[in-house]
């Protein structure tokens, strides 16, 4: 968003039913909190100090009036609002003095907040392909048997170790399992894992993003 | 920047590069401290060897190398935060849960890529038309030459891939996005394009019938050396180490935003290919990343290596074999 298109979130409003729905479910991604500003501080002087935070790689911000419009595609990790791609923070006198007020936006957390349901998807995938595999070698194995009905299976071998394991006591291999056991069944637990991590992930983020920023800009603001 | 001359090369003329082990940084801080990082690689690489080594069959198994496996890189994590490398690759949560997306694309969709049309059924398909299984006679020899065998061979592959993926244009496009990352972390050997990723893992060992325990312990050669590529810890790592293994002095290097720097220490775990082939530069850098250190979004590493190859084809063949638009900038 440009500078001289953005307002005040608290004061924007709703242009469409749409939109008001949308504001019940974009807490998933947007994070809207305040800092009060260091008793006797001027709103120029608070936004003299916010601004450098915003000196970053692939940033463009603009000042207009009381109020700083940030936004960028790609932060880079070093950056210190990393997590955030597009913002606005302004300066608003409240009753309890001067407020730092800010609406960023996450496309970070928008994405964690998706990925489960992305690995569930590959979770069905993943036993789908299973399961075809597992059709394919079963009729593979049919073919064969009839092919190869009177030949006499070759006995698994065991496997002998080097004379010098032997010596050194390493345990010696047992027969190979038979076939029927060696075969995987189609399974998605690893996409289940990922996709419960992904959950818990956006549960830890959805709390620590914001209390990070607000301590970084508490930190600024009080010129530490 | 002068940068500093390594062969007939200059490394760091473009982006810092410390060059030559005499020159970084050692652990700082208590005796203990000293101690635990300088023991930590070498203890732990000989405790998982002797554990596969002597471990009863029914422990020496696959799942229990997952498990110690997981277990490890929880460990290593933890490590990064005790005793970071560099602050500037202190990982966040943006970052733990990029690197994550990457490692579970590992484990779900390129596992399905794998077992239709990856090295399994390649090897599988040519074991069937040659009888190449006849190299059984390799599960006569001692089990460490074999798990040394496994990971050189497995390594020695890795490393032309790697260096072809630098030296030709249409492999470096999907090797590309993994060089844009600017910190280093345990998980970022799996950031890249899942082509990339899918090529890496194609190997030659699956060609020999190994013994499983073999597997196991060329296994411990990833788990505790190649590991260390991507980490943000600093260790004493003792010269032998250094002068054997890849570490992550070697590998930031390979990172560094300097071009030429980018060109050596190609191998994943025996740094000793990349000294018999005279790609190898001793050194470390922190400053990383390609085209000025620019994140590369999630989105733009899936589609980079596609489009960027499109956009190639049409500047070198659009005029002569018609891809170009009517209305393209006209040509200098």
């Amino acid at each position: 968003m440009s500078g001289a298109d953005a307002q005040n979130v608290w004061e924007q409003p709703s242009p469409s039913a749409f939109r008001m729905n949308l504001r019940y479910i974009d807490w998933i991604w947007h994070v809207r909190d305040s800092v009060p500003l260091p008793e006797g501080q001027s709103a120029e002087e608070a936004l003299d100090r916010i601004e450098p935070m915003l000196d970053q790689m692939d940033t463009t911000h603009e000042r207009i009036g009381h109020m700083i419009a940030f936004t960028r595609k790609a932060p880079v990790p070093q950056d210190p609002l990393s997590v955030f791609e597009d913002g606005e923070l302004s300066i608003v006198a409240t009753d309890q003095g001067r407020t730092l007020r800010y609406h960023l936006v996450s496309k970070a957390l928008l994405f964690c907040f998706l990925l489960p349901v992305l690995f569930i998807g590959f979770g069905q995938l993943m036993l789908a392909a299973g399961n075809y595999q597992m059709a394919q070698a079963e009729a593979k194995k049919k073919a064969d048997g009839a092919q190869k009905k009177d030949k006499k299976k070759d006995e698994a071998k065991v496997l002998e170790l080097n004379p010098i394991d032997k010596m050194l006591g390493a345990p010696a291999p047992e027969k190979p399992k038979k076939d029927k056991e060696k075969e995987r069944k189609p399974s998605a637990t690893a996409a289940y894992v990922f996709s419960a991590l992904f959950a818990i992930l956006y549960v830890v983020g959805r709390f620590l993003e914001p209390w990070l920023v607000r301590r970084r800009f508490r930190a600024r603001l009080e010129g530490a | 920047m002068v940068g500093t001359r390594v062969g007939n090369r200059i490394i760091g003329a473009e982006s810092p590069v410390t060059v030559g082990w005499e020159n970084l940084p050692k652990v700082e801080g208590g005796p203990f401290k000293r101690f635990f990082f300088t023991w930590f690689q070498p203890v732990t690489f000989f405790a998982l060897l002797a554990f596969w080594y002597y471990a009863p069959n029914d422990i020496a198994k696959a799942s229990t190398a997952i498990g110690i496996g997981i277990g490890f890189k929880v460990l290593l994590l933890g490590l990064e935060w005790v005793n970071p490398r560099y602050k500037s690759w202190q990982l966040t949560w943006k970052e733990l849960v990029t690197d994550l997306f990457y490692v579970g694309l590992g484990y779900t969709v390129l596992r399905i890529v794998d077992d239709f049309i990856g090295d399994g059924v390649m090897i599988g398909w040519v074991q069937e038309q040659w009888s190449l299984d006849k190299f059984s006679w390799f599960t006569g020899l001692p089990l460490l030459l074999q798990a040394f065998l496994i990971s050189f061979i497995f390594d020695f592959g890795q490393y032309w891939m790697h260096r072809g993926m630098h030296n030709w244009h249409p492999l470096w496009l999907t090797h590309a996005p993994h060089h844009f990352v600017t910190q280093l972390n345990i998980n970022k050997g799996a950031v890249g394009n899942p082509v990339e990723l899918f090529l890496i893992g194609l190997g030659i060992g699956g060609f020999f019938d190994f013994l499983p325990r073999a597997f196991l312990l060329a296994g411990t050669f990833g788990l505790t050396v190649s590991i260390y590529q991507h980490i943000n810890v600093r260790f004493n790592t003792p010269n032998w180490w250094r002068f054997l293994f890849n570490t992550i002095e070697h590998h930031s290097v390979h990172h560094s935003r300097d071009y030429e720097a980018t060109r050596s220490n190609y191998s994943g775990t025996w740094i000793i290919i990349d000294r018999m082939f005279g790609t190898c530069v001793d050194g470390e850098a922190e400053i990383l990343g390609i085209e000025g250190g620019r994140r590369m979004s999630i989105r733009e590493t899936m589609h980079y290596p596609f489009t960027e190859g499109w956009k190639a084809i049409k500047a070198k063949f659009g005029r002569k074999g018609g891809f170009a638009e009517p209305d393209a900038v006209p040509a200098e």
